[in-house]
């Protein structure tokens, strides 16, 4: 093993482990910002570090300083498995937090005519370890539920329960679907696929070639994370909150952080196995690569632009009302981030002139791929994690015989239709 | 007979209704429009940004902190009739009457304590009243403090607070 793969496969890890978890604070943020923000509301807006809002997402720290400062409240009439009661919390966070490990976020870098996969696992079994992990996520709920001692708990868990044999079925044949079509069940060979074109001038992402099983997934998926409107184990209004009723302090917050790892593993399944992963449309990497030049040329054009509607917006909405006494320092922050978002672009566009003009590595250019890639994923990731939070703040939620119902008589004969389809389509095609 | 029953149109029953995902399109493009227009433009959201912002629309009928008015000589109107302890829902006013010296009634409270953490707000104190000596005209919509204590308003709290609608002397005792 060389340096190079011992380092990528190091950076790899940490930008995986990073992007699941320090995603939570600002998912958090962003959940009840947009649910604000929809209901005509602002959200949390007012926390900051020296004056530092950065729209409010300082919120999340404080909330899990809070948190971790809180009591350690242990219910007494829980006599046995005790251990089994913390430890529930965990399996949920670590199952949801492990599912995600296997996502590529960049393309296989090549160095030195070794191919080094971006990968926080690299593993090219993808899907089957994203199914079997993602699937004991749902043991740490049944396992805190039943181990609570409370009806409620109880109830939440049986709910739980219900909720997997109603879901796992048809993602899984949807995921069938996709396997069949992309031939391959890893997540890294599903993008490439992804980057071509379909009838000539689509890109063939998931959602326009299998629409139907992009469907059936998203709906298994958003069921899985147990986010609305599948959110029938913790039913507020009939069963208090599910089976997390019991739970205080850290040990609830591992169940939330765990919900919401579980919403960006979802996304990230989503984006790679139906919105092309981290690519662009129509372009894939080796055409990024053969094509470096007029790739950095457009990037260099592009990235000002951005940069500065997002300064346009930040100095439109970082302001208060002239109605308001005193503005809280948001002048100045304005100022410092206008500043440092413009030096970013500065120094970016340094590199890529650098990179068109005066050196020619294709190591350095394969780096600014892998890059760009990485910047691709997130900023997909995020826009369907906005979807997620987006369609939580619009649809209530169904009862759990109605999720039963939609999985066994809906999805499932669907999501078999659609093999059925697939397998004669993918017979015709190659014959 | 069947003239008074009325057949209700039952929704849900068509195949769009049934297939859910147009109408979760429809209710996203709601809530999408809501988030965009506010994100564009989040100054516009018709909300307080409470300590900063303070609320504009408080009317004169509105029932905010008590105060005990004055004569136009600038003694208390009180006669300390006791009709607003007795009036008084919650129990929440504590009058001691003494015997009054400067000429104008009988009686006047020596204390005069209305226990705002015991006090619902109903106003039943003012309608009670016969000599407009206690209002609830202040505007003021916010009390704090560090003890219980802090909340139990005496006689001179009362007397120091302004109307806030321009009426400040007593109308039936001046």
């Amino acid at each position: 093993m060389s340096t190079a793969a011992i380092l990528v496969a190091v950076a790899s890890f940490v930008l995986g482990t990073l992007l699941a978890l320090l995603t939570i604070p600002v998912l958090v943020w962003l959940e009840r910002r947009i649910a604000g923000l929809i209901q005509d509301r602002l959200g949390p807006n007012r926390t900051n570090i020296g004056g530092f809002r950065l729209g409010g997402v300082v919120q999340s720290f404080a909330d899990v300083v809070k948190l971790l400062l809180k009591e350690e409240y242990y219910p007494s009439h829980i006599k046995n498995g005790k251990w089994l009661f913390m430890f529930a919390p965990i399996i949920t966070f670590v199952a949801a937090l492990l599912a995600f490990m296997a996502i590529p976020f960049a393309d296989t870098i090549v160095i030195d005519n070794e191919s080094l996969r971006v990968q926080a696992l690299p593993i090219d079994f993808g899907v089957f370890w994203y199914l079997a992990i993602s699937s004991v996520g749902v043991l740490g709920v049944v396992f805190g539920g039943w181990l609570s001692h409370n009806k409620y708990s109880l109830l939440g868990a049986a709910r739980a329960g219900s909720m997997v044999i109603s879901y796992e079925l048809p993602l899984g044949l949807s995921i069938l679907a996709f396997v069949m079509t992309y031939n391959s069940i890893d997540f890294n060979a599903m993008v490439q696929w992804q980057s071509g074109t379909f009838f000539g001038f689509l890109p063939a992402w998931g959602i326009l070639v299998q629409p139907l099983a992009a469907i059936i997934l998203i709906v298994s998926l958003f069921a899985e994370t147990n986010r609305n409107p599948f959110t029938v184990a913790e039913g507020e209004s009939e069963i208090v909150a599910g089976f997390m009723t019991e739970y205080t302090a850290m040990k609830f917050a591992m169940y939330f952080m765990g919900e919401y790892v579980a919403m960006n593993t979802a996304s990230a399944v989503i984006i790679t196995m139906i919105f092309g992963g981290y690519q662009i449309p129509w372009v894939s990497t080796e055409a990024l690569l053969a094509n470096f030049d007029i790739f950095a040329l457009s990037l260099m054009v592009v990235m000002p632009i951005i940069v500065t509607v997002l300064i346009r917006w930040m100095r439109k909405n970082n302001t208060v009302r002239p109605t308001v006494s005193t503005d809280g320092g948001r002048d100045f922050e304005t100022k410092v981030l206008t500043i440092a978002m413009i030096a970013m672009t500065v120094l970016v566009e340094a590199i890529l002139l650098y990179l068109i003009f005066l050196a020619d590595s294709s190591f350095a250019n394969s780096l600014s791929v892998t890059l760009f890639q990485i910047v691709v994923f997130v900023v997909k990731l995020m826009m369907f994690n906005m979807f997620f939070i987006l369609i939580r703040w619009t649809v209530p939620r169904f009862r759990f015989d109605q999720v039963q119902r939609l999985g066994w008589y809906y999805l499932l004969p669907l999501a078999l239709v659609n093999i059925f389809i697939t397998a004669i389509v993918i017979v015709g095609v190659s014959s | 007979m069947n003239q008074n029953i009325k057949v209700t149109k039952r929704h849900g029953n068509t195949f769009r209704d049934k297939l859910y995902l147009p109408a979760i399109f429809d209710g996203v493009k709601v809530t999408f429009k809501h988030l965009f227009n506010n994100v564009n433009n989040s100054n516009a959201i018709d909300t307080l940004e409470y300590p900063e912002e303070l609320p504009t629309d408080i009317t004169d009928r509105w029932r905010g902190l008590h105060r005990l008015t004055h004569r136009a000589d600038d003694s208390i109107a009180c006669v300390a009739c006791f009709m607003c302890a007795t009036a008084c829902p919650s129990n929440c006013i504590f009058i001691e009457a003494t015997e009054r010296e400067d000429g104008h009634d009988e009686k006047m409270p020596k204390s005069f304590f209305v226990d705002t953490l015991e006090c619902v707000f109903c106003g039943y104190c003012v309608e009670a009243c016969p000599c407009d000596a206690i209002r609830m005209d202040t505007g003021i919509f916010s009390l704090t403090g560090n003890k219980r204590e802090d909340f139990v308003m005496d006689k001179e709290q009362l007397l120091s607070h302004k109307g806030a609608f321009g009426k400040e002397i007593s109308c039936a005792r001046n």
